[in-house]
Parts: structure tokens; sequence; C-alpha cells
């Protein structure tokens, strides 16, 4: 029979153990030919993993290793994973990460910067290395003037409409055809009015369009009107400024035509929160005119492939008057404490490269960053209409409180279209949660380059 | 079969505490009692004393490591500036203040309490109802207490999808009966105000652990008590509340305390509904949704840590308040009643 003191012994030296092995786990070792990459997500695991092949096939590859695992994350923006690894010294060596909220990591000290190693590897200046990306994607990594991450994917915002249905409500197909036209909200109103069906109980059984539903976000109109998040010059926070005051009446306006009530039960009904991919109103026939993005190209192959959907360009005020639209998306970045060498920077070029770009974007659906690869079309031909759109696009201002700012920019769209808020009272709510916190960061400057016109060149 | 309800009358909790309470008036002197002289304890008791630490010792190090080291460190960085990186920026009661200014505090501490004021006491007489019957003299009602209690054992989030598809405006059951009374669909979920009450019915489902709570408390009420009130003539309605109600008081007392901290705390429901946003109108954004929001959201640990410390303080008040309060209330002694 065991004896007290051996029990607690060996209780004691098994939890020891335990813990030593469970704590040693799945973390290969930090060699300089070793690389360990937080990837895209699971559903995009095979896109990594192609990647690597394709780098191990090259002569900078050969007897490099490259562990992927794809981390799952809570949220937009919500970086504990990768906060947790890095303080508990298991960071990864590359992150698959939004580009968004790269001013936001790096500002807290998250992220290793690459001007350094682009300034030890290359053979060309900052500068000119960072000419091969597309300047938006650039601007959006861009953080106190130093570069923290190399752009993989973007995309663009536009409408989608499925022509079945706009036939079955006598729209003229021609008014969507982007060649032709552009659409101005009053155009788009008319439609969605045609489009709009209601049964005996009032309840909606098919619809026309909602601006505040998908992709229908502040800065989307908001681009479009001309209203800016921030005043580079004043380096002061601009959200109560006019323009953000149209983009509320926008939607209070279509709010109160539509009705709130009735768009939610329409989409609850035929869109339910968290459905499956498949399951979605305009798949169903029952939605008309969506905003979305490229990465809806990847979804109607799959789940709607005999649907004649077909993309556009968001609406204007008035005939005539500019396109517009804004673009997001990832990009690689080093986390800080990883272990920094040649072969992983080498590899990082190669996966945010022409090469790994074009590997990866056809079969994701989005447009790629890097200029070679626009130019010889890495990406799937139904994306064409999105890589028209990129010359004028924009992206979302790269702030270190720029997750703050789209948070407080959906409350005031919630609050209008639910109507617990005026339009003036919801720009007011929003600059009064945002200056305090941009008052941490007094003076900052975005990249002068933000705003601009992207050179892209024709495919 | 047992009968398990009379068995439950046989050993009264009370008596241990009655005899403690009709103790005390006889030790009452006038004399001065000499106060009794610290004795070394003998060898084999502190033998006994540090094999019994060492057998609590993982409990010790656990409450230590993972309770008391984080509630310190918590306070700690509420006076601070801090993403989680680096190292923090003393910013002294800062957040306190701008906690008390951010309207989003408000509009979260408003639809928490909101909540809470609904939740709490519509899952005590949910727990309460499902005790009572999981406490019948039947022969399966071994096999009704699995029923009732099995629902607790849904995880939140498995069962706020359940809710999604049960409150579709569309197909959902919910609708079904609504449309009885309503005309045209309505979505509960899209409603500010709709959405907690959504949420509030979602919780309701892990009554169970509570109803377990008050069936040990049924239980032990003294069998005796009932046979004398029938004597009397007391109907069941009259024995409920004259005889069972006041000896369930201190567990009742129990779970409206476990409840209100419970419901200070909800998160997962509106989590998984609102895919993190608290949408509609920031309808469902409860005080730890906005928490994490800081703190992961915005890596803005120093301000979520205020927040938290806030919470707990408001959650100390709370039980300290219904202590007060339930003095008169509830009754520890079953003579007595």
């Amino acid at each position: 029979m065991i004896d007290r003191r051996r029990f607690l012994t060996g209780a004691v030296g098994s939890a020891a153990a335990g813990l030593g092995l469970s704590s040693c786990a799945r973390i290969p070792d930090a060699a300089d030919n070793v690389i360990r990459y937080w990837g895209m997500d699971a559903a995009n695991a095979d896109k990594d993993e192609a990647v690597r092949e394709a780098y191990l096939q090259t002569d900078a590859g050969k007897g490099v290793e490259i562990h992927i695992d794809q981390v799952p994350v809570s949220g937009a923006a919500d970086m504990s994973q990768v906060i947790t690894a890095v303080r508990g010294g298991t960071a990864p060596d590359l992150w698959w990460t939004g580009r968004f909220t790269t001013p936001q990591a790096a500002s807290i000290g998250l992220l290793e910067p690459l001007d350094p190693l682009i300034e030890r590897y290359e053979d060309v200046s900052v500068e000119e290395f960072k000419q091969q990306w597309i300047q938006f994607a650039v601007d959006e990594v861009t953080y106190d003037g130093q570069l923290y991450g190399l752009p993989t994917d973007t995309d663009a915002r536009g409408l989608m409409y499925n022509e079945d249905v706009l036939l079955d409500a006598g729209i003229d197909l021609d008014m969507f055809d982007p060649e032709q036209h552009v659409l101005t909200w009053d155009e788009l109103r008319e439609a969605s009015r045609q489009i709009t069906e209601v049964d005996g109980e009032g309840n909606y059984t098919r619809l026309g369009f909602a601006p505040w539903l998908h992709e229908g976000w502040g800065y989307t109109w908001g681009f479009g009107l001309g209203a800016d998040a921030y005043d580079n010059d004043t380096a002061a926070v601009t959200l109560d400024s006019p323009e953000w005051k149209a983009v509320y009446e926008l939607y209070a306006d279509w709010a109160e035509e539509f009705g709130y009530g009735k768009v939610d039960v329409f989409n609850a009904t035929y869109q339910p929160p968290n459905a499956p991919p498949s399951q979605t109103a305009m798949f169903s026939g029952r939605l008309g005119i969506q905003t979305t993005g490229p990465w809806q190209i990847q979804a109607n192959e799959k789940y709607a492939p005999d649907l004649p959907l077909k993309y556009t360009w968001l609406p204007v005020v008035d005939d005539g008057d500019p396109t517009y639209t804004w673009s997001g998306g990832f990009s690689l970045a080093i986390p800080t404490g990883a272990n920094i060498t040649k072969t992983l920077w080498d590899y990082m070029k190669f996966h945010a490269g022409f090469e790994g770009q074009s590997i990866v974007m056809p079969p994701l659906g989005n447009v790629p960053t890097h200029l070679r690869a626009i130019e010889e079309r890495k990406y799937n031909p139904g994306a064409e209409i999105f890589r028209q759109m990129l010359p004028g696009s924009i992206a979302r201002p790269p702030l270190p409180v720029g997750q703050a700012i789209w948070d407080t920019l959906d409350r005031g769209k919630e609050s209008v279209i639910v109507g617990s808020l005026t339009p003036q009272e919801a720009i007011e709510t929003n600059q009064a949660y945002i200056e305090p916190k941009m008052d941490l960061f007094d003076g900052y400057k975005m990249p002068d380059t933000y705003g601009q016109p992207n050179e892209v060149p024709e495919s | 079969m047992q009968n398990e309800s009379a068995e439950a009358g046989d050993t009264p909790p009370g008596n241990v505490l009655t005899s403690i309470s009709t103790a005390a008036p006889n030790d009452s002197s006038d004399r001065p009692r000499p106060r009794p002289r610290a004795r070394r304890m003998t060898k084999a008791k502190r033998r006994n004393l540090r094999l019994g630490l060492m057998f609590i010792s993982p409990w010790i190090v656990g409450l230590v490591v993972f309770i008391g080291y984080p509630v310190v460190y918590s306070i700690a960085l509420s006076f601070t500036r801090y993403s989680g990186m680096g190292a923090p920026t003393w910013v002294g009661a800062q957040n306190y203040i701008t906690a008390f200014t951010d309207p989003l505090v408000a509009k979260a501490a408003s639809n928490t309490l909101f909540y809470a004021m609904i939740a709490v006491p519509l899952a005590l007489v949910i727990a309460l109802v499902l005790a009572i019957a999981m406490n019948q003299n039947v022969r399966e009602v071994a096999l009704y207490r699995t029923i009732f209690y099995a629902p607790s054992l849904i995880p939140a989030f498995a069962m706020s999808f359940i809710f999604i598809v049960f409150l579709n405006p569309q197909f959902g059951v919910f609708n079904q009966i609504m449309n009885v009374f309503n005309e045209g669909n309505v979505n509960l979920l899209g409603d500010p105000t709709g959405v907690k009450i959504a949420i509030v019915m979602i919780t309701q489902f892990g009554a169970g652990n509570a109803a377990l709570i008050f069936l040990a408390g049924l239980r032990n009420v003294p069998k005796t008590l009932y046979e004398a009130a029938r004597v009397d003539g007391a109907g069941p309605l009259r024995q409920f509340f004259t005889i069972t109600l006041p000896l369930l008081s201190p567990v009742i007392l129990f779970n409206l305390i476990t409840g209100v901290s419970g419901a200070l705390q909800v998160f997962t429901e509106a989590y998984v509904i609102t895919n993190g946003t608290g949408d509609p109108d920031a309808g469902a954004l409860f005080y730890m949704m906005y928490l994490y929001r800081n703190a992961f959201g915005f890596a803005e640990l120093g301000y979520a840590s205020a927040l938290a410390v806030l919470l707990f303080l408001v959650g100390l008040g709370l039980a300290l308040t219904i202590f007060r309060f339930s003095r008169r209330l509830v009754n520890y002694d079953v003579e007595a009643s």
C-alpha cells in the first residue's frame, strides 16, 4: 500500500511534469531557419500552405521550416491572443493581421518597424521599396512615419444586384451596367421602391435596398459625401462636420421611408444573425441590391453559381459626380519579440509580394495590393470591376484610435435608424467620444499621401 | 421507491443553529470569564495542521495566484494607462473620472441594471417552482429532476444560437405565438428593449442550478411542521407562505446574491447574439461587454480595470444592501418560526 509521503511526492512530481510538458508543447524552436507564422484563418489554411510549399521550392526556401498556426480571433481588433503570446515569449515571427488596426497595434509597441529591415536587406531605399504596393495600402500600415506591415490583399465596396429580381421588378438593367452608368441615390431609391414587395400583414417579402445593411457602414457613404474623420493639417477629429451629418441624414431618410423595424424583420427572417454563408437574402432571391465587395465572389461561386449576380459602382448624389469607394484588407506584420532574420524577411517578402499574392488572390476573390500582381491579373476575373475602383479608392484613416472611431460611427448609425438620436446628436456624440481618446496622440499626422489618388496599372 | 419527501424532514438544519442560539443566554454570567491561556499545540496537532495545510495547498495556491493576484493587479492597473505592452503609465484617478463621464458606461450600466432587475427575480421564481416540482412525492421524480435540470447543462452560447432560431420573425415559434395577438412579424432581437428581454429569457434556462439549491433547502424543512400545520387546518397555500417560504429564506438570500452577482456580469448571450456589437442601438451593450471591448478591442487595460473595480464595488454594495434589508426577513432558526 502506498504511504502518504510517497503519494504526496508522486502527486507533486506528476503535476510539475504535466505543467512542464504542456508549456513546452507546440512551440517550435526559435532557430534562424524556423519561421512561426500565424496565418489567415482556418477556412483559408490551404492558401497559406500553398504559399509555403511554393517558397520551399525556391533556392531561398531550402532548409527553411515554416510552422503555420491558424489562431482564431475573437472579433475585430481583438489582439489579446498576440499580446498574450508576445508577453509570454511565444510570439509568432509573422502575423497575418488587419491593416486597419495596424497603427493601433504599432502605437502600443506590439509590432516591429520594417524600415530597419528594408535598409539592412534591400538595395533600394524604403520609399522605393514601398512603391511595389498600392499607395492606400501602404498608408494604412504606416504609423509615425514607419512601415509596420507588408500589404497582402485588398477589396473595394460596390453594389451587387440580382438581375432576375431587377428584371422581375421591371427595372432597366442598363441603369445598373457599370460600363454605361453610375446610379444616383434617387435612382437607387426608385429602384428599391419598385423591387420591394409586401405581404398582407405588412411584412416585406422582397426588399430592394437598405443603406445600413451589409457593407453600408458610415465610412462607405461618408467617403462619397466628403466626410473625413481627421484633419491632418489641424490634427483634429472632425466627426461632427456637416458631411458626417449628411451621412446620418441619409440613413434617417431611408429608415423613415422603408422603416427600420420592417427592414430588420426582413433581414432577421431571411438572413438571421450568425446564419451560414449559404443562407442570405440575396441567394434566396428576396433581396435585389446590397453593398458588398470582391470577397463575395467566392461565396457566389460556391453557393449560388447559377444566380445572375452582378456588380456596379456605389451610388452618387448627382449624375456625373465622381465615383468613390473604400478598401480594407490585410498585411503581414512582425510582432515584437519575433526572431528577426534574413530568412524571415525573405519569406515575408515572398508571401506579401508578387509570388505569394499570385497564389492567394485568385481563389480568395480579393484583389492584390502588389502592383505587378494587379498588372498581370493575378486575381479572380470576376473581381475586375473592383480592380477598376482602386485608383479612386481610399483606406479608412490610419489612426491609433481607428477601431474606436469605427465603433462609434456604427453606433451612431444604429441610433439614427432606430430613432433614438437625431443626426445632429449622433455626430456630437461621436465627436465627444473620440476627441479625448485622440488627445493622447497630440499633433498626430497621417501619411501625407493618405487620401490621394492611387496609381494602379491597367491589367 | 423511498418516500423522499418524508425523508426530507428528518434532520432539520436549524437544530444546530437553534442549539447555538438557545445556548447563548445560558452562558451569560455577571462574572467576567477568565481568558483561556494560550496553550501550545502538541507535536501531533502541529503535524496534523501541517498536513492539513498541505492537502488544501492546491486550493490556497489557486486562490492566491488566480484570484488574489489578478484582483490586486487589476486594482493597481486601474490607476494607469496600460495597453498590455510596455510599462503602465500612472494616471491617478483619471480612468475613474473618465468612467463617470463616458456616456457608454452609463448606457451599459443601465442596460445591465434593467436586465438584472427583471432576470434575477424571475430566475428566483422559476427556480423555486422547479424545485417544488422536483420535490414531489411521485415515482418518476428522478426523471423529472433530470428533465428540469437538463437545460442548465446547455452552454450559454449554444442556447443563444437556439434562441436566434426560436425568435426568427417569420419561422420562429415565438412569433407564431405572438402572431395571435399581433399583426405583422416582430424581431425581438432588433429592438433595443426586446433584445434585453430575449436575453432574460435565454438565461432563465439556467435556473436548474438555483433550483437544485432550493431543492436541498426544501428537503431540509422539518416534516413535523407541515403535520402540525395540517392539524391546525392550514391548506397547501398557507403552508407554503407560512412554513416553506420563511424556512427557505436563507436559500433565497443566497440565490438572490449569487443571482445579482451573475446578472451584473452578463456577457456570453449578448456577445453571441449581437456578434459583440451590443446592437441594436447599444440595447444589448452590457457592462461586461463594454469592459471587454475596452480591454481587448481598444487595448485600454487600465480603463477596463477601472471599470472592473467599479463593477466590483457596485456588486459589493448591492450584496451588503441586500444583507442589510434581509436581516428581518431571513430566518435561520427553525424553532423560532
